[in-house]
């Protein structure tokens, strides 16, 4: 299909219905089942929408968190959602009951702030890491310590390779390596140090998110080219990497060297890749890139502030998470008081003939 | 000899006829450096070798990330907060190495000042925002240099420690005139030129000082003193301090040293403010560049707040395994504190309304906190204190009564610290 028609056919309109959230968020996504929304971030909680009447319907929270919840993912075999925070606690949780209590809760996870979470694609294990460095694999159903090793660096992200042997880790310098799983141990790296600097004296960027497509031919990796300290500007950047020979295919920067950062990347079924950008307040893109293409055959202005992309299993909605908090020196009330920002969810869908 | 060279030591980045501008523009049509109206009590401290390390992080450090931290609320961020060597007080985990020398610090968490921008706010809060009477008020630095002079050592009175270059800068004295700026160490290395050519014997350097001096006074002859009189200045304070060229050894350092207080810049800067100190340089500050973090500032945070935690707890120790906390005062902080708010590029902007300073050493209470801010940490919920406050406070505890102590700028009296502000007497012993 050509740019035009790609265009034609993905570009997501608004639907009117959007969801509003008082705090900020820094994950909304899909349930596999589809009748869910389901949004961690600022507050600690675990936010969920019933999208599957007319009206979205916001459900009783999952709490126990502490910090910011900045990790989750589903178990769509089990229907199980898995949750981390920044205090160090990883939790599951079955998501579709109606008051849910964790199935089980590790407050102790890690040492402090746990930046990445994957579940495996048989839903047995879960992956975590963060500031400690540590990488730890969980039993999913019981939540016992399967396996753990170290990291040489900070981490990011992490994702499961489709085939199950291999986790990925992204992480501050910019290093994407692959681990064998069974082993614990470092198979190879893939350099996306574009995506770091040493600016000064403040280490910055790094490899923030991870996402293989369905067959596992394709790794995408977000976050900024040369970012910059201070105020974090830099080009909003994913970096697609053929799977097989580790090569870089497509570099896919978006907006300006004093933007931001592109803080999701996710495969649609149909091979393009959906980003999103959060650069200043009120700044950053959505775009859509097939990675075997010289430019994003969609590109939109019109929806800043993104931190995540969801694509609902009818293949036709799409849930666009963004930050909405103004910046600003000094005292700014609102009526009288300090407004701390909020999130909105921008309802999405691509046309009616797809999905 | 030409003007240039009579600076070329000191003045290696500044003419001599940019230094005299700016010694001109500094006095601000007053005419003359500003004097001490009771010199006796000048002597009186100067006895007393109090000194100062000012930490300087420029662009203003988060004071929920540090010294106010507020976990699990609105604003609170992703960090969580450890207890400290002092029961019951608690600062972000990002300051490991502090905590853990808690019981010897005082932190303000009641700090509200009036500037929310970099360009007037670093300035006013170094100047100590006095009441406007038309004259540019002296960094704390220049005014401590001015109030308590050199220690017995006869070092620099106010040697700045700073990434990049270094030279004098006068700017800092404000009416004071350009004598009391601050002698920049450009990466903690000594001033260009200061090492003695080879070819240069003793002697050959004794006569060529002779005949800079002998120009000096013809050139002096036809100007107004206290113009000169910095120039001479600095000339003496470089002899001095070519005596102790051993600061500048890096081998003379242990091993150890270099390891607790790190290889970074501003470890490396905090190490040679130790140094300094025991050297006997009156007042010492270390600047760090690039604390704005306007943007992914949790990140900044954990990569910048480690760089200063660390040596800031191995200056503490070491000053106190010394003995000389008692007499040494050690202030931390920036032009601001960062907004409670984290805006949607996850940083956080300027806010002058409730932020902190960490302080220890040279007679103030030991192991507490002064002030707090509301559980939201959005605003001051006891008593504020501006930059007035903190320069009647460091001056008290210096052993300058603002109230007997005031600088004569030609004629014209001029308190030391803001009129309206008072010490904070919780935090003075």
């Amino acid at each position: 299909m050509s740019p035009d028609e790609l265009k034609k056919r993905y570009e997501p309109k608004p639907t009117g219905k959007d969801l509003a959230y008082e705090r900020q968020l820094w994950q909304a996504r899909y349930s596999p089942c589809g009748r869910f929304l389901i949004a961690c971030g600022y507050d600690a909680t675990i936010q969920r929408w019933d999208v599957s009447g007319e009206e979205p319907k916001l459900l009783s929270p999952l709490t126990g968190h502490n910090g910011w919840v900045q990790c989750m993912a589903f178990a769509p075999q089990t229907g199980k959602l898995f949750t981390a925070d920044s205090w160090g606690q990883v939790a599951c949780w079955p998501y579709a009951d109606e008051s849910p209590q964790p199935v089980w809760r590790l407050p102790e996870a890690h040492d402090g702030w746990i930046r990445a979470l994957a579940v495996s694609p048989d839903g047995q294990h879960v992956a975590t890491s963060g500031n400690d460095q540590a990488i730890r694999i969980w039993n999913a159903a019981d939540g016992k310590l399967h396996k753990e090793w170290k990291a040489p660096e900070r981490l990011f992200s992490l994702c499961f390779h489709p085939d199950g042997k291999s986790l990925v880790s992204g992480d501050l310098k910019g290093l994407v390596r692959q681990w064998d799983v069974t082993e614990g141990k470092s198979v190879r790296e893939l350099d996306a140090s574009l995506l770091y600097q040493l600016d000064r004296i403040q280490e910055c960027g790094g490899a923030r998110h991870l996402a293989f497509d369905a067959e596992g031919k394709l790794l995408a990796c977000a976050g900024q080219k040369k970012p910059g300290g201070g105020f974090a500007t830099g080009t909003p950047c994913v970096l697609v990497f053929d799977w097989e020979s580790g090569k870089l295919v497509r570099e896919m920067p978006m907006g300006g060297e004093q933007d931001g950062f592109a803080y999701d990347a996710q495969f649609h079924p149909a091979g393009f890749v959906m980003c999103a950008s959060c650069a200043f307040p009120g700044k950053g893109h959505v775009w859509f890139w097939k990675p075997d293409q010289e430019q994003a055959f969609y590109t939109s202005t019109k929806l800043p502030n993104g931190r995540t992309l969801s694509l609902h299993p009818d293949g036709r909605r799409l849930a666009l998470l963004t930050s909405q908090a103004a910046n600003g020196n000094g005292r700014q009330l609102k009526d009288g008081k300090y407004d701390g920002g909020s999130a909105k969810v921008q309802m999405l869908e691509f046309a009616a003939d797809v999905g | 000899m030409n003007d240039a060279h009579l600076c070329r030591p000191w003045e290696h980045r500044l003419s001599r006829r940019r230094l005299l501008g700016t010694m001109a523009a500094g006095a601000m049509g007053a005419g003359a450096l500003g004097g001490l109206l009771e010199p006796a009590i000048a002597e009186e401290l100067a006895a007393g070798e109090k000194q100062v390390v000012f930490v300087w992080l420029d662009g203003g450090i988060s004071q929920l990330e540090s010294w106010d931290p507020k976990p699990n609320t609105e604003h609170g961020g992703p960090f969580r907060d450890i207890a400290t060597s002092v029961p019951g007080i608690r600062f972000c985990e990002l300051l490991e190495h502090s905590a853990k020398v808690a019981h010897h610090l005082a932190v303000v968490r009641s700090v509200h000042t009036q500037d929310n921008s970099h360009s007037a706010g670093v300035a006013r809060i170094n100047r100590g925002d006095p009441k406007n009477r038309g004259v540019v008020y002296p960094y704390l630095g220049s005014a401590v240099a001015k109030l308590l002079g050199p220690t017995s050592a006869k070092l620099p009175p106010y040697v700045w420690v700073k990434p990049y270059s270094g030279g004098f800068k006068a700017d800092d004295a404000g009416f004071l005139g350009a004598k009391y700026g601050a002698l920049a160490l450009g990466d903690a290395k000594p001033p260009e030129n200061l090492i003695l050519n080879e070819s240069v014997t003793p002697e050959e350097n004794e006569a060529r000082n002779d005949l800079r001096k002998f120009f000096n006074r013809r050139y002096a002859s036809q100007r107004r003193p206290d113009w000169t009189d910095a120039n001479s200045h600095v000339y003496d304070v470089a002899h001095k301090l070519m005596e102790r060229m051993d600061l500048f050894d890096e081998s003379q350092v242990p091993e150890r040293d270099r390891e607790r207080y790190g290889t970074h810049d501003l470890g490396r800067h905090m190490l040679m403010a130790r140094r300094l100190i025991e050297a006997g340089v009156r007042f010492v500050k270390v600047n760090s560049y690039h604390w704005d973090s306007h943007g992914d500032n949790f990140n900044a945070s954990q990569s910048l707040i480690p760089q200063f935690d660390k040596p800031f707890a191995a200056l503490i120790e070491d000053l106190h395994d010394r003995g000389m906390l008692d007499n040494v005062l050690v202030i931390a902080m920036s032009e601001f504190g960062r907004t409670p708010k984290i805006n949607s590029h996850v940083g956080r902007d300027h806010w002058p309304e409730a932020w902190s300073v960490a302080m220890a050493g040279a007679g103030l209470k030991r192991g507490l906190t002064v002030g707090k801010t509301n559980e939201l940490g959005t605003f001051v919920d006891s008593q504020e204190y501006d930059v007035g406050h903190l320069f009647h406070t460091w001056f008290k505890a210096l052993g300058v009564p603002p109230e007997k102590m005031e600088y004569d700028n030609n004629g014209q009296p001029l308190p030391v610290a803001h009129d309206d502000c008072w010490p904070i007497e919780e935090v003075l012993a």
